[in-house]
C-alpha cells in the first residue's frame, strides 16, 4: 500500500513538473493573428524595434512595458503608427501608437495587462508603407478578468484625473512627457456580484498630446492597458510652448491637462 | 509516447484524487486549538496547495475551521484531521482573507453545512475574481485542482463578530486593507491565542495585495492586542508577537520609502523592480521574487500619493 502511494507520488510530481515546464508563452497565435490585424501586410522581424519587458511579469494586471525603435523621424521618412499585440489576452490588442515627424522619436514605456503567459509582439508601419516587428516572450498571470476589488462608485467619481508632467530628454531637442491617468480600465471579463453578469467594460481608448497646437502623440488604447494608465512619451520642442492632453473614454467623456514646457 | 505518459499520469492523479485522503498532519499547539503549518514553496514552483497555516479550534458544542488550504484536497485532508479528533459538528469555516492557499480547501467542508464566513468585502472580491482565481488554480495544479471551488461566504464581518463554539467564545475583526482588501483575524479568548492570517508572516517574505501603507497601520493595532500564543499566516506559531510584527514592519517600510524615492526621482518601474529591497536583511524565505511583486504591486498605487 504505502510503496503503491509513493508510486503515485512520484509520478504526481513528475506530471506537475512537466506542466510547469510547459506553462510558458508560445508563438502559435501569431500566424492568424497577423492576418487579421495587418491584411496583406508583409511584416518583416526588425531588431530596429526594442522591447523593454520582464521575462517573467511580476504581476499580470502591471506588466511594465517599453518599445523605442531605431528609426529617422523627419517628414521624408518616420513611424507612422505602433502596435502592441498580447497574443495570448481575451482582447489581443492593447494599443496603437500613432506619431509623426514632431514626435521626435517612436518610443513608449507603459504597462499591460497580461492575462497569462504570452508572446507581446509590437508592430510598426513606416511612412513608406513596410511593415516591422519584434516579439518579446512574457510569463504572467491573471491580467485581465481579475482584480483585487476596490468600489465602483468611487472609482466612476475619480476617473479621468491626470497628472503630466515634462523633462528634457537624452536628445537636446526632445522632451519626455510622463502622463497618469486615474482610471480603473474595467475590461467587460471582471464579474459582478450586484447584476451576476460582468462587469461593463469602461475604458480610456483615446490619448491625444498636442504641442503647441500640433499633435504629437496619438493613441488608441484598449482594455489590455493596465488601470491607471501611465504612458512616457518623447516628442519635439524646438521652442518652449504647452502640451496638451485631451483623453476620451469609451463613454465618450474626454478630460484633458496641459503642461508648459521651457526649452533653453 | 510523451502524449500517452502525460494522459496516463492524469487518469493515475484523478483516481488517486477521488476517494483517500491522509489526515493533515497537525499540532496541537494550545488547548483545543490546532495548525497544521505549511511549507515555504513559490505558486510558480512546485506548488502543492499546502503552503498556508490552516486549522481549527474545538468548543464544548462545535468545531471552527480557520482557513482551508490550497486545494479540496489540502481541504479534505484537513477534515479528516479533524475527524481524528473530534465527532462534533463542524459549524464554521472562517477564511482570513481571499488568497488561494486559504480558501481553496472550503469546498470539502461543503458536507459539514457551516456558516462559511469572511470578511465584508470577500463576497464581491470572491466573484469579481472567481475565473482568475480558477483558471490560475488550475494552471499551478493541474489535475490537483480537482474538486476545488469558490464559495461565497454565506456570513460578513463588517467590523468584529463573536462566534460561540460551546464554553468557549472566537472573536473575529475585519481589518480596513492592508495584506488584502479582505483580512479577517481571529482571538480565542479561552487560550489567547490570536490568528492573524496573513497580517503577519513569519519567515516567508511578507506579500502585499492590499495597501501598503494600510498594512503598517494594521501591524501597530495588532501590538496592541495582548495575547499568550499567535498562529501567523504563515510560519511558525510564536510566543513573541510583537518582534515577528516588527520584523515585517521593518521590511515593509523599507518597501515604501524606497518606493516613494523612486518614484520622485523618476526611477522607472521596471528599474525600481530591479533595485529595491537590496538593503533588507530580514532573513526572509523567497525573498527575490515575492519582494519584486511587492514593488510591482506597491509602486503604481504610490504614484498617486
Amino acid at each position: 500500500m504505502n510503496k503503491h502511494l509513493i508510486k503515485l507520488g512520484l509520478i504526481a510530481s513528475l506530471c506537475i513538473t512537466s506542466a510547469q515546464a510547459n506553462a510558458e508563452a508560445i508563438d502559435k497565435y501569431w500566424q492568424g493573428m497577423a492576418k487579421t490585424y495587418f491584411p496583406n501586410a508583409v511584416i518583416e522581424e526588425s531588431s530596429l524595434i526594442k522591447i523593454t519587458a520582464p521575462i517573467r511579469a511580476e504581476n499580470g494586471a502591471q506588466v511594465p512595458f517599453t518599445f523605442s525603435i531605431d528609426y529617422p523621424m523627419n517628414e521624408g521618412s518616420y513611424i507612422k503608427s505602433v502596435s502592441v499585440i498580447a497574443d495570448a489576452n481575451p482582447v489581443p490588442m492593447v494599443a496603437a501608437y500613432n506619431f509623426n515627424a514632431n514626435s521626435g522619436k517612436a518610443e513608449v514605456t507603459t504597462r499591460i495587462r497580461l492575462e497569462t503567459d504570452s508572446y507581446v509582439h509590437v508592430v510598426a508601419e513606416t511612412s513608406d508603407g513596410k511593415f516591422l516587428m519584434n516579439k518579446a516572450p512574457i510569463r504572467a498571470a491573471g491580467g485581465c478578468g481579475g482584480t483585487i476589488g476596490g468600489d465602483e462608485q468611487l472609482a466612476r467619481q475619480a476617473a479621468g484625473k491626470m497628472k503630466l508632467s515634462v523633462k528634457s530628454g537624452e536628445d537636446a531637442s526632445l522632451q519626455m512627457a510622463h502622463l497618469l491617468i486615474k482610471h480603473p480600465m474595467y475590461t467587460g471579463l471582471q464579474r459582478d456580484l450586484v447584476s451576476q453578469g460582468f462587469r461593463p467594460a469602461f475604458f480610456i481608448n483615446k490619448v491625444i498630446a498636442k504641442y503647441n497646437d500640433q499633435v504629437v502623440f496619438n493613441a488608441d488604447t484598449n482594455i489590455g492597458v493596465s488601470e491607471d494608465p501611465n504612458i512616457q512619451f518623447p516628442f519635439r520642442a524646438a521652442q518652449s510652448g504647452k502640451l496638451t492632453v485631451l483623453i476620451t473614454d469609451n463613454e465618450g467623456k474626454q478630460f484633458s491637462t496641459s503642461s508648459d514646457v521651457q526649452v533653453n | 509516447m510523451k502524449l500517452f505518459t502525460a494522459r496516463a499520469c492524469l487518469i493515475l492523479l484523478l483516481t488517486s484524487s477521488s476517494s483517500y485522503a491522509e489526515p493533515l498532519a497537525i499540532n496541537e499547539v494550545a488547548d483545543g486549538v490546532y495548525v497544521h503549518v505549511g511549507k515555504h514553496l513559490s505558486f510558480d514552483e512546485n506548488y502543492d496547495a499546502d503552503i498556508a497555516n490552516i486549522g481549527f479550534i474545538v468548543g464544548n458544542d462545535s468545531v471552527a475551521i480557520i482557513d482551508t488550504g490550497g486545494s479540496y484536497q489540502v481541504g479534505k485532508s484537513l477534515r479528516e484531521a479533524v475527524r481524528s479528533v473530534t465527532a462534533l459538528p463542524i459549524r464554521y469555516v472562517i477564511n482570513t482573507h481571499i488568497h488561494p492557499d486559504h480558501i481553496f480547501g472550503n469546498a470539502a467542508f461543503e458536507q459539514d453545512h457551516p456558516d462559511f464566513i469572511g470578511h465584508a468585502n470577500l463576497p464581491q472580491t470572491l466573484s469579481l475574481n472567481e475565473d482568475a482565481l480558477l483558471r490560475n488554480l488550475q494552471k499551478e495544479l493541474g489535475a490537483n485542482a480537482g474538486g476545488s471551488k469558490v464559495i461565497i461566504p454565506s456570513q460578513i464581518v463588517k467590523e468584529s463578530l463573536e462566534l460561540d463554539l460551546g464554553d468557549r467564545k472566537l472573536q473575529l475583526k475585519a481589518w480596513p486593507k492592508a495584506h488584502t482588501n479582505t483580512d479577517l483575524t481571529v482571538f480565542d479568548d479561552k487560550t489567547k491565542t490570536l490568528w492573524t492570517g496573513d497580517l503577519l508572516f513569519i519567515t516567508r517574505t511578507p506579500s502585499l495585495d492590499g495597501d501598503l501603507k494600510g498594512w503598517v497601520s494594521a501591524i501597530d493595532e495588532l501590538k496592541t492586542i495582548q495575547d499568550k500564543l499567535t498562529i501567523p499566516g504563515h510560519g511558525n506559531p510564536s510566543h513573541s508577537k510583537n518582534d515577528m510584527l516588527d520584523k515585517e514592519k521593518n521590511y515593509l517600510v523599507l518597501l515604501l520609502s524606497e518606493t516613494r524615492a523612486a518614484i520622485k526621482n523618476g526611477m522607472s518601474l521596471m528599474a525600481a523592480i530591479n533595485t529595491i529591497g537590496k538593503n533588507e536583511n530580514g532573513d526572509w524565505q523567497l525573498f527575490d521574487v515575492v519582494n519584486r511583486r511587492n514593488v510591482n504591486f506597491a509602486y503604481p498605487q504610490l504614484e498617486w500619493e
